[in-house]
C-alpha cells in the first residue's frame, strides 16, 4: 500500500470539478428564481429593475466562490509525487465548498424572489431584502472558508510525503 | 396623454441605456476581478501563499457586491429625485 498510488489525482480533480459543477448548480437556480420574480416586476415598474438583480448578483458570487476554490486546488495537482491524502484533502475541500454553493444558491433564489415581488409593493422591504440575502450567502462562504482550511493542510508542498 | 408617455418613454431610454452599460460592466468585473487578483496577489503580494490569495479573491468579489449595492441606490435616489418634477404644475391644477 503505497502512499503516492497512480490513481490519487482522481479524487483531486473530482475536489475540482465537484467544487465548480455544485456551487454553479446553485448560483443557477438562484439565477432562475429570483429572474422570474424580476421580469414579472420589469413589466410594471421598470425603475426598480436595477436595485432588483442584487440577488442575481449575489447567485454570481455563490458561483465566484467555487470558481476560486477551484483554482485553488488545481493549482497544486501534480502527476507525480501526489499522495493519497492530498487527494481526499482536495476532495473534501471541492465537496464542501459546492454543496454550501448549492444550498446557498437555493435560499437566494427563492428569498430574491419572494422579495422583489414584496419590494414592488412597499419600497421599505428592500433593507430587509440585502439583509437575508446577506446571511444566505455567508452559508456559502463558510463553505469556501473550510475548503480554505483543509486545503492550507497540503499547501506547503507535499513531496516529502511519497518517499 | 401622448405627450407625457413620450417624455416618460424618452426617460425610460435614456435610463436604460445607462444601466445596460452598468450592468454589463459589473457582470465582466464580476468575473474578471476576483480571478485577477488571486493570480496578481499569488505572485506579488503573499510570495506564493495560495490560502491568502483565495481569501482576497473572496474580498475583491464582495467588495464588487457592495460597490453593486451602493450604486443602485444611488441610481434609485436619482430616480426618485428627477420624477416629483414633473408634479408640481398638477398640484396648481388642484387648488
Amino acid at each position: 500500500m503505497s502512499v503516492c498510488p497512480p490513481y490519487a489525482p482522481f479524487f483531486g480533480f473530482a475536489g475540482v470539478a465537484s467544487a465548480m459543477i455544485l456551487s454553479t448548480v446553485g448560483a443557477a437556480f438562484g439565477t432562475a428564481k429570483a429572474g422570474i420574480g424580476i421580469a414579472g416586476l420589469g413589466t410594471f415598474k421598470p425603475e426598480l429593475i436595477m436595485k432588483s438583480l442584487i440577488p442575481v448578483v449575489m447567485s454570481g458570487i455563490i458561483a465566484v466562490y467555487g470558481l476560486v476554490v477551484s483554482v485553488l486546488i488545481s493549482g497544486s495537482l501534480t502527476p507525480e509525487g501526489y499522495p493519497l491524502f492530498a487527494g481526499f484533502v482536495h476532495l473534501g475541500a471541492g465537496l464542501a465548498c459546492g454543496f454550501t454553493g448549492l444550498t446557498a444558491g437555493y435560499a437566494i433564489g427563492i428569498v430574491g424572489d419572494a422579495c422583489v415581488r414584496a419590494y414592488f409593493q412597499e419600497s421599505k422591504v428592500f433593507v430587509s431584502m440585502v439583509l437575508i440575502l446577506i446571511f444566505a450567502e455567508v452559508l456559502g462562504l463558510y463553505g469556501l472558508i473550510v475548503a480554505l482550511i483543509m486545503n492550507s493542510k497540503v499547501a506547503s508542498g507535499f513531496e516529502n510525503l511519497c518517499r | 396623454m401622448s405627450d407625457q408617455a413620450a417624455v416618460g418613454k424618452l426617460n425610460t431610454n435614456v435610463a436604460s441605456s445607462g444601466t445596460l452599460f452598468k450592468l454589463v460592466a459589473f457582470s465582466l468585473s464580476l468575473g474578471i476581478v476576483p480571478l485577477a487578483s488571486y493570480y496578481a496577489s499569488l505572485h506579488f503580494v503573499w510570495d506564493g501563499n495560495s490560502t491568502f490569495a483565495a481569501i482576497t479573491a473572496v474580498f475583491a468579489a464582495n467588495l464588487v457586491l457592495v460597490i453593486y449595492i451602493v450604486l443602485s441606490i444611488l441610481d434609485d435616489r436619482q430616480t426618485q429625485q428627477s420624477s416629483p418634477r414633473l408634479s408640481p404644475p398638477e398640484s396648481k391644477k388642484e387648488r
